[in-house]
């Protein structure tokens, strides 16, 4: 477990090598991850570097959560083709973050509440939602609980305790440290997990979120997930700020820096997080990583960003780094990872062949849920919608 | 009900009567919660929570950050995890900063997650004109709020409305915005049981029965319309019917359908800007429902679609009783 847990452990001056910076020359965070304040259990080779030490987690569980991160890798690689080919309408990348929220889901229980942001389909995973049920959302179809009212990968269930993100980003910060407040306020041990980006922190949910957080610390871990770029924009414009964590000092709520393509790391302070939340309130963990794909299918990330900057960190894969540390204790081989792709592709195949062919929702389904009982306005106007789609066209 | 200007020892003003309410609600179940700027230990700024923060202790009334988006927020997050927090915004004029909490979260999440969460909670909005504050105390936000489902708007104008709205907003399983009067919080007062019993949302009330023309309104605003329609009578012997609408989401729209039908005439009067406000949504409606009983264009009178001037307004921005009396002129002097 982490025995630093404050500002202290971080650097002041920021990351030594930006790789944020257009212009600069690239050398990646993490081969620098002592002098930059990051902590880490392994290096690019999945060999314990000594800084945090290997976090108690069961070789099934590590494996579930190798497994999880290449199933999710494998989702992407799958989605964005349903894109490009016109079977989905869009599509959001997750290529090289599947440390993040997949460890961080982990060291969470089932009856804690969970808000993840739209990269994050391995916290449904593991909370036990079905493949098919992701794919059924990212055709909008008629069968997953929110009804085909989102865009793809803009998740979440109640029934799993992961609450459906409000997709302005950041705007669901505080929403989830008020949950966390009110169940302090109840005396129930739920806790709480909310992951965002670092463009998120620019925005007011921020500075709300952390500032109650703060005053009445509620068991809650803030993840902001550094993942290189808010769209086009870097961390240079996004903040003056050294590092994302260190605005918690501001609110005073503890903060650290994690490598977001560590697992082993991410697990380690997120459970303590979690564990120290009781007491102590609120964690504010950056985790960096990196977006090795498009910020949407709707983006072009040649226009701001050069490749270069995005092979420095193909070193530092997350699933590389795992698939090595997993193979060195002797859980993992060659063969086994072969299969488990095989396995991966052949499952997605599957739950898109029995998602594409559901029905759409029905048009007058687009007015339930607005209210409990819909007022007479609403119950005109599906009225009127339900009499002219009878209407010959 | 009789409304006076100074309150007599058995009636209750505006203020007791939210405050009343908002006892009630607490006391009957722990989970209701009062959260706002200054609302504990100050009472709110205009004393409408005084001694709520001795009688129900720091964890359910407590006093936050000078934050409205933060406020509506965490109240939102609250209302996600069972309880059912009552935010006070000091003024509606500050409310803008949490638009989207109220219109694009706690408005949605029944919606956009199939049904699975919902965030009752009740968001007091101190509204409307009349007391000197400008642009920034004077504000008549209520139609920002009416343009898509999922929130409901309160508007009392009357101590027991007040109550029992405040009743019905805590018992509402969705979010609810209350309108409230500030210019009627200590000036009007009135008896009546605080017996817990809630408003029914979406009912109007006819406060004037009148057989020649229908003027519909709410909050402060109705008793210039009163004042006018007395006025009318008195020196043309026009008989004005007046609507008190009391909720704007959902409007009752059998009430006025009922009057229009028998007037053929219509005076719509509220407070906040005329174009595009709540008064264009009633004429629209009424022309759909009611078209061939129309014996006039129907009149709007409202405020400009300009600020709030601060030392004319209360006299000049609002609508005052001659504009009314000269509108319900208009419509019955019509000729085609």
């Amino acid at each position: 477990m982490v025995s630093r847990t404050s500002s202290a452990s971080h650097s002041k001056t920021g990351d030594k090598s930006a790789t944020s910076h257009p212009s600069s020359i690239p050398v990646c965070p993490l081969a620098n991850a002592a002098a930059n304040g990051i902590r880490q259990v392994i290096d690019s080779d999945g060999h314990l570097t000594g800084d945090l030490a290997e976090p108690d987690i069961p070789n099934d569980e590590l494996i579930r959560l190798y497994e999880t991160m290449v199933l999710v890798r494998a989702i992407d690689d799958r989605g964005w083709m349903l894109q490009r080919s016109g079977r989905v309408e869009f599509w959001i990348p997750h290529r090289g973050l599947e440390a993040v929220h997949n460890a961080a889901t982990l060291a969470f229980d089932a009856k804690d509440w969970i808000w993840m942001g739209y990269r994050h389909p391995g916290v449904m995973l593991l909370r036990g939602a079905p493949l098919l049920q992701l794919f059924t959302q990212f055709f909008g179809r008629v069968g997953e609980p929110l009804k085909g009212r989102r865009l793809p990968t803009m998740m979440g269930d109640g029934r799993i305790n992961v609450v459906p993100m409000t997709t302005q980003v950041g705007s669901y910060i505080p929403h989830a440290c008020g949950a966390a407040w009110g169940a302090k306020l109840k005396g129930h041990d739920t806790r709480f997990l909310a992951i965002f980006g670092d463009g998120a922190s620019s925005r007011g949910e921020f500075h709300s979120g952390m500032n109650f957080a703060g005053i009445h610390k509620p068991p809650i871990v803030f993840i902001c997930e550094n993942n290189g770029w808010a769209i086009s924009t870097p961390q240079s414009l996004q903040t003056a700020s050294a590092t994302f964590a260190e605005k918690g000092d501001a609110y005073g709520i503890r903060n650290l820096r994690v490598d977001g393509n560590d697992p082993l790391a991410v697990y380690s302070v997120v459970r303590e997080a979690r564990e120290l939340a009781p007491e102590q309130g609120a964690s504010l963990i950056e985790a960096i990583t990196y977006r090795m794909g498009f910020h949407t299918s709707s983006d072009n990330p040649d226009l701001y960003r050069k490749q270069e900057e995005v092979a420095i960190w193909e070193p530092w894969d997350p699933l590389t780094r795992m698939r090595k540390y997993l193979t060195g204790k002797a859980l993992w081989d060659d063969a086994r990872d072969e299969a488990l792709w095989t396995r991966c592709k052949s499952d997605i195949a599957d739950a898109v062949n029995q998602a594409e062919v559901l029905d759409f929702p029905h048009p007058a389904t687009m007015f339930d849920d607005t209210f409990q009982d819909l007022t007479w306005m609403l119950e005109e106007q599906r009225a009127q919608l339900l009499a002219d789609l009878e209407e010959p066209t | 009900m009789s409304a006076v200007s100074i309150a007599a020892s058995n009636e209750t003003t505006v203020l007791e009567a939210l405050k009343a309410g908002m006892a009630h609600a607490m006391e009957a179940d722990p989970d209701v919660i009062l959260l706002g700027e200054d609302v504990a230990r100050a009472g709110g700024i205009f004393r409408t929570s005084t001694g709520l923060f001795e009688r129900f202790g720091p964890e359910r009334v407590i006093d936050t950050p000078l934050d409205e988006k933060g406020i509506v927020a965490h109240g939102v997050g609250l209302s996600l995890y069972g309880l059912k927090p009552i935010v006070e915004i000091q003024f509606s004029g500050f409310i803008h900063d949490a638009f989207e909490h109220i219109m694009f979260c706690a408005a949605r999440y029944r919606w956009s997650t199939g049904g699975q969460y919902s965030c009752p909670m009740v968001i007091r909005a101190p509204s409307y004109g009349g007391i000197k504050g400008g642009f920034w105390h004077s504000q008549s936000v209520e139609a920002y709020f009416v343009h898509h489902g999922g929130v409901k708007i309160l508007c009392p104008s009357t101590p027991e409305d007040a109550y029992r709205m405040m009743l019905a907003a805590v018992a509402d399983p969705d979010p609810v915005l209350l309108v409230e009067p500030v210019p009627l919080y200590r000036s009007l007062s009135s008896s009546f049981e605080l017996d817990g019993v809630p408003a029914i949302i979406g009912q109007a009330a006819v406060t004037r029965g009148g057989r020649d023309v229908t003027a519909l309104t709410y909050g402060p605003i109705r008793y210039q319309v009163e004042q006018a329609a007395r006025e009318v009578a008195e020196k043309s012997g026009i008989e004005t019917e007046v609507i008190d609408l009391r909720t704007l989401i959902p409007y009752d729209i059998e009430t006025i359908v009922q009057s229009v039908k028998k007037t053929g005439r219509v005076v719509i009067v509220h407070e906040a800007p005329l174009s595009m406000g709540f008064g264009a949504e009633l004429a629209a409606v009424i022309q759909e429902k009611a078209f061939g009983y129309l014996h006039a264009p129907i009149q709007r009178v409202a405020a400009p679609d300009v600020p709030y001037h601060f030392s004319i307004g209360d006299e000049h921005y609002r609508p005052n009783a001659k504009r009314i009396r000269l509108a319900i002129k208009r419509s019955m002097e019509f000729e085609f």
